[in-house]
C-alpha cells in the first residue's frame, strides 16, 4: 500500500515505531499473561496441561460452544436473509405508507435494546419461551442497522440494470436474489461480520432469559463457571483462554474484512 | 413488463413483512408495552396493581435511581473524550507508520471480538490489590503504595475505564483510520505548495477532514457508554457501595433481584427517553453538519 503522507524523516518514523511497539505490547499483555497464566499452576515450574483437562471436565464448554455457533448462525442468517427482503421493498418497489414505515424502522435505531430487557422478558415468560436457543435469536432480528445499511446501498445500484432484468423476464425475487444480492456483497459480509460478533457477545438479554446451563452461550456460561474460583486465577484463565480460541482463529482469518465491516458501517452511519 | 401497481403493493409488502413481524414483536410491541408495564406494580407470577405514575413519582425521589443516573453519566462524560482521543491518537500513529501497520491494527483492535466475560476476568484478576500484576508492574517501576483499583471508590470507575478502553478502543481506532485514509493526498500536497509544515497540515487539512468521522465516534461513544452493562457487573458487581451501578445495573437488581418489574420497567423507559433524546440530537447535528457541507 503506497505510503500517502510525504516522505518522512527516519527520527519520525523510529519514534512511531517505538511508541507503537510500547502501545502493542500493552495491548497484547493481558492476553499473553491470560494464556500464561493457563499454563502454570502453583506446584508446577513448566507448562502444564492439567488447567485445561479440569476445566474441560468441569465445565460444558463444547456445549456452550455449539449454542454460542448455532444461536449466532442463526441470527446472522436471519438478518440478512429479512434485512435484504426488507431493504429492497423499501428501495426499489412503491407502496403505500412507503417512507412512514421507513421513518418508523430509523426510529429503532434510537431505542437501546437494554431498556426493552424488561419487558421482553415478562413476554417471554408469560409465553413460556425462556430458556431455548431461539430466545435468544428472536430478538436480536428485530434491530434495525441492517435495513439502515442496506437500504442506501440498494439505492446506489443502477437502475437499468434491474430494468433489463425485468425486460428479461425476471421477477421481483429472481432480480432481488440474482442481482441485488451480489452486488450488495460488500455491504452483507459488513453486516454478517457485525451481526456475528454482536450476537456472540451479547449478555444482558441472555443473561436474564436463559438461566438453564445447558442452554448458555459461552459469553453466559463463562462466569458462571468463574464465580466458583475467584482465589485462584488458573481455571477461570484457562476457560478464558478456551473461549477465545475460536474467536482468535476466526479473527486470524478474516481479520481484513472485520475491520473493513467496521469502517463501511460507520461510512454509512456518518 | 412493469409489474402492475397492485402486483407492486402486495410484493412490497410482501418482502417487508418478514422484517416488520421481528420489528413489531421484538422491538416496537415490549417497547409501547414496557411503558404499560411502568403503569402497574406487576410481580413475575402476574399480580399487577395499577398504580398510574406512582412507580416515576417513587424514582424521581429514589436517591439510588438519582444516584445510578448521576453514574452513568459521569461515566460517559469520562469515557467519551478518552476514547475518542485515545482511538484517534491510535490511528495516527498507524496513519503514520510505514512498517508494521497491519501488525499494529490487528493488536489494537483484537480485544474489539472478545466477550465482555472474558474481558472483565481478566481485567478483575489484573487489577487485584497485593496480588495482582498491574500492582506488581507498577510496584517494581518505583511505586510504593497499593491501588486498590476495585474496591477504593475512587478508583473503581478508573479501572472500568482501562478494561473498556482496552476492549473497544479499537471500533474508534479503525473508524478514525478510515477517515485518515480517505484524506486525498492532493490536500497535503496544495498545502505543501503554500508553505505549511507538519503541524500546520495536521492543523488545517487532517483536523477539518476529520470532522465527520468525529462526530460519527463520538456519537457511537455516547451511546455505547450510556448502555454499559457487563463490565460494571462482572468487575466491581456495581460496587463498591454501588458507586459503578449505572441505570441499566439499576433496572438489573430491581427487576431481577427485587422481582420490582413494573418498577424497573419505568426505570427503563426513562432511560429509553434519555437515549432516544441524545440520539436524536446526535443525528440532527450530524445531518446537518452533511448538509452544510
Amino acid at each position: 500500500m503506497k505510503d500517502r503522507r510525504k516522505p518522512k524523516t527516519s527520527a519520525l518514523q523510529r519514534v512511531l515505531q517505538l511508541a507503537a511497539a510500547c502501545i502493542g505490547l500493552v495491548f497484547l499483555a493481558p492476553v499473553v499473561w491470560m494464556v500464561w497464566t493457563s499454563l502454570h499452576t502453583e506446584q508446577s515450574g513448566m507448562f502444564t496441561a492439567v488447567n485445561y483437562r479440569k476445566v474441560l471436565v468441569e465445565a460444558p464448554m463444547f456445549v456452550w460452544f455449539r449454542n454460542s455457533l448455532l444461536v449466532s448462525a442463526c441470527i446472522t442468517f436471519l438478518v440478512l436473509l429479512v434485512d435484504s427482503l426488507a431493504a429492497y421493498a423499501l428501495s426499489r418497489l412503491r407502496f403505500p405508507f412507503k417512507r412512514a414505515l421507513f421513518v418508523l424502522i430509523l426510529t429503532g435505531l434510537m431505542i437501546p435494546a437494554e431498556t426493552l430487557v424488561v419487558p421482553l422478558y415478562l413476554q417471554f415468560s408469560k409465553l413460556g419461551l425462556l430458556n431455548q436457543l431461539y430466545t435468544l435469536v428472536l430478538p436480536a432480528v428485530a434491530g434495525p442497522l441492517g435495513v439502515f445499511v442496506l437500504k442506501p446501498f440498494f439505492d446506489g445500484i443502477p437502475k437499468d440494470l434491474e430494468e433489463a432484468a425485468r425486460m428479461d423476464g425476471a421477477g421481483t425475487l429472481r432480480i432481488w436474489s440474482t442481482l441485488f444480492l451480489p452486488l450488495a456483497r460488500p455491504a452483507l459480509s459488513a453486516l454478517a461480520i457485525l451481526t456475528f460478533i454482536n450476537a456472540w457477545n451479547d449478555y444482558f438479554w441472555p443473561l436474564v432469559s436463559v438461566t438453564e446451563k445447558s442452554r448458555m452461550t459461552v459469553t453466559l456460561g463463562l462466569p458462571t463457571f468463574q464465580s466458583a474460583y475467584l482465589q485462584t486465577y488458573a481455571l477461570p484463565m484457562t476457560a478464558n483462554t478456551l473461549a477465545t480460541l475460536p474467536v482468535l482463529l476466526l479473527f486470524l482469518l478474516f481479520q481484513k474484512q472485520i475491520m473493513k465491516g467496521i469502517a463501511f458501517t460507520g461510512g454509512k452511519e456518518g | 413488463m412493469q409489474l402492475h401497481k397492485r402486483a407492486e403493493w402486495w410484493t412490497g409488502y410482501a418482502m417487508l413483512l418478514p422484517y416488520m413481524a421481528f420489528f413489531v414483536l421484538f422491538m416496537l410491541y415490549p417497547a409501547m408495552h414496557g411503558f404499560r408495564i411502568s403503569l402497574f406494580e406487576w410481580s413475575l407470577i402476574g399480580d399487577k396493581t395499577y398504580v398510574g405514575f406512582d412507580n416515576y413519582k417513587e424514582l424521581l425521589r429514589d436517591a439510588q435511581f438519582r444516584d445510578s443516573l448521576l453514574h452513568t453519566f459521569r461515566f460517559v462524560l469520562m469515557s467519551v473524550p478518552a476514547l475518542t482521543a485515545f482511538g484517534l491518537v491510535l490511528a495516527l500513529v498507524a496513519h503514520g507508520l510505514r512498517k508494521g501497520r497491519t501488525v499494529f491494527r490487528s493488536v489494537v483492535f483484537f480485544p474489539v471480538i472478545l466477550s465482555v466475560s472474558v474481558v472483565s476476568s481478566v481485567w478483575v484478576v489484573l487489577l487485584q490489590p497485593y496480588t495482582g500484576t498491574v500492582n506488581s508492574f507498577l510496584h517494581r517501576l518505583g511505586l510504593g503504595q497499593e491501588l486498590f483499583w476495585l474496591s477504593d471508590p475512587n478508583m473503581a470507575w478508573l479501572s472500568i475505564l482501562i478494561a473498556t478502553l482496552w476492549w473497544t478502543v479499537g471500533v474508534n481506532f479503525i473508524l478514525f483510520l478510515a477517515g485518515l485514509q480517505d484524506i486525498p493526498d492532493s490536500l497535503y500536497e496544495a498545502a505543501r505548495i503554500d508553505g505549511a509544515n507538519g503541524w500546520d497540515a495536521f492543523r488545517h487539512v487532517t483536523l477539518p477532514s476529520l470532522t465527520r468521522v468525529s462526530l460519527l465516534v463520538l456519537m457511537l461513544q455516547t451511546i455505547a457508554s450510556f448502555k454499559i452493562f457487563g463490565q460494571n457487573l462482572l468487575i466491581t458487581g456495581g460496587g463498591p457501595a454501588g458507586s459503578t451501578q449505572t441505570t441499566v445495573l439499576y433496572i438489573y437488581e430491581k427487576a431481577f433481584s427485587r422481582q420490582e418489574f413494573g418498577y424497573a420497567s419505568a426505570a427503563s423507559f426513562i432511560l429509553l427517553v434519555i437515549i432516544l433524546l441524545f440520539s436524536l440530537v446526535q443525528m440532527i447535528f450530524l445531518r446537518e453538519r452533511e448538509g452544510g457541507r
